[in-house]
């Protein structure tokens, strides 16, 4: 699981493990400009402005080279979050049109934070005795 | 005599093991050869060794294989090639296994074409004696065949001159800025060597890109049921089913694993050399390419491997 922010407003989306950027997003009732969503077009390309993505399906050479892989770019189809990451989209904003989907999605958000919240005092108590 | 058909499709494919899925089980193409990080494919009802080939590595076309009809026809073509300006080469039998020898050329468009005339016969999976209507045991959507392919290019007019003189091919339909053919920039050409509505198309956008390559179905009702297999294998559609005003095909465009788009393609009317272009200004291209939505999606002309 991850949180993905998106700049600049900064509207973050909750991920389950092994969910791609792109797969996470409209889950959740976003969309922005995507093509064949399998990695052949590259024209969901976004920046990486923070945190660690991880390829995990094999990515032609020709759609995303060495050098963007470098510098940052992140094919959002194929690129699945290592923790928590912040990315920003290019000449265009995140839409916002299910607003259903993101209720859901950001209750999903809220119970993880909780959770982990929870989870993180408990081990401290434990930690006391 | 002359070029018959688009024989095979050669594409790319970023994972083999992911695209056998798609193109053995999904669209259920008969495996009929695997060597040298290549898998080689036929439809039930082609009788020839193969139409698809996937190789490893990459994504987009390869190369396209057109057959003529007749040996001699080789010679020809490529002297008609030659006469247009191109430079052609000469292949021997096996290059591409199972396939004779025959010519190869790359066009303005930088998308490269061979001309053979034969393959090795396998035959149809009903045969020729007394055969049955279809294969009982189809698998997925249970493609008979290869139909077409759609290619970029910077320059439509160009290409649409080099598949009339190399090819013999005339154009069906058009998408052009005047219907005056000598005022006017080609912005799409669709064109054929028989009734088929169209073997190969071109669409303005960056060379030697591939749009997509199609699969011939019979009917919406094949067209409904591939795009509910589509639903069950989690395979991207980029639209329909739908039809096309150019050609009045219905059709579904979808996504293989590595994000080469493909199409099933059902109808279309017949092509015949001395039937009057039909021609599409652009504020019709919309109605044209998606005749229900009358509007492009963002991927049309963006999308391409």
């Amino acid at each position: 699981m991850a949180n993905v922010a998106v700049e600049p407003t900064g509207e973050t989306v909750y991920l389950t493990p092994d969910e791609t950027v792109l797969g996470g997003l409209y889950k959740a009732g976003f969309a922005y400009t995507v093509g064949c969503r399998r990695g052949g077009c590259g024209i969901c390309k976004v920046d990486l402005v923070s945190g660690e993505v991880s390829h995990e399906r094999t990515v032609a050479d020709t759609v995303l080279t060495d050098a963007e892989r470098a510098t940052g770019t992140c094919l959002s189809c194929r690129a699945v979050p290592v923790g928590d990451i912040t990315i920003a989209l290019r000449g265009e904003e995140l839409r916002l049109i299910n607003p259903l989907l993101h209720s859901i999605n950001e209750r999903a958000r809220q119970r993880a934070e909780a959770l982990l919240h929870a989870t993180s005092l408990h081990s401290t108590s434990t930690h006391k005795e | 005599m002359g070029i018959m058909r688009m024989g095979y499709a050669h594409v790319r494919v970023t994972d083999l093991a992911e695209a056998k899925q798609h193109y053995a089980n999904t669209l259920g193409l008969y495996e009929t050869l695997s060597t040298d990080g290549k898998v080689y494919y036929k439809g039930w009802d082609e009788w020839d060794h193969h139409s698809v080939v996937l190789e490893e590595g990459g994504v987009g076309v390869v190369k396209y294989g057109f057959k003529v009809e007749y040996e001699s026809d080789i010679d020809l073509v490529e002297k008609r090639a030659q006469e247009f300006g191109l430079t052609v080469e000469r292949m021997s039998a096996g290059e591409n296994p199972e396939v004779s020898d025959g010519i190869r050329f790359t066009a303005p468009s930088e998308h490269v074409f061979e001309v053979y005339h034969s393959q090795t016969l396998i035959g149809t999976e009903v045969g020729t004696h007394n055969p049955e209507a279809f294969p009982r045991h189809l698998v997925g959507v249970g493609v008979p065949a290869l139909d077409h392919s759609l290619i970029l290019a910077e320059d439509v007019r160009t290409m649409e001159n080099m598949f009339k003189h190399v090819f013999d091919f005339f154009p069906t339909e058009r998408v052009q800025t005047d219907l005056n053919d000598d005022d006017a920039h080609y912005i799409a050409s669709w064109l054929t060597s028989n009734n088929q509505i169209h073997q190969i198309a071109v669409l303005e956008g960056p060379q030697g890109k591939l749009h997509h390559f199609a699969f011939k179905l019979q009917d919406w009702t094949e067209i409904g049921r591939a795009a509910d297999l589509f639903a069950m294998d989690d395979v991207p559609i980029d639209i329909g089913p739908t039809r096309h005003g150019i050609t009045r095909g219905q059709t579904i465009y979808f996504f293989d694993p590595s994000g080469n788009r493909n199409e099933v393609f059902a109808g279309g009317y017949p092509a015949y050399r001395d039937r009057p272009i039909n021609k599409w200004t652009p504020d019709q291209i919309a109605k044209g390419i998606f005749y229900h939505a009358r509007e492009l999606n963002e991927r049309f002309t963006t999308v391409s491997t």
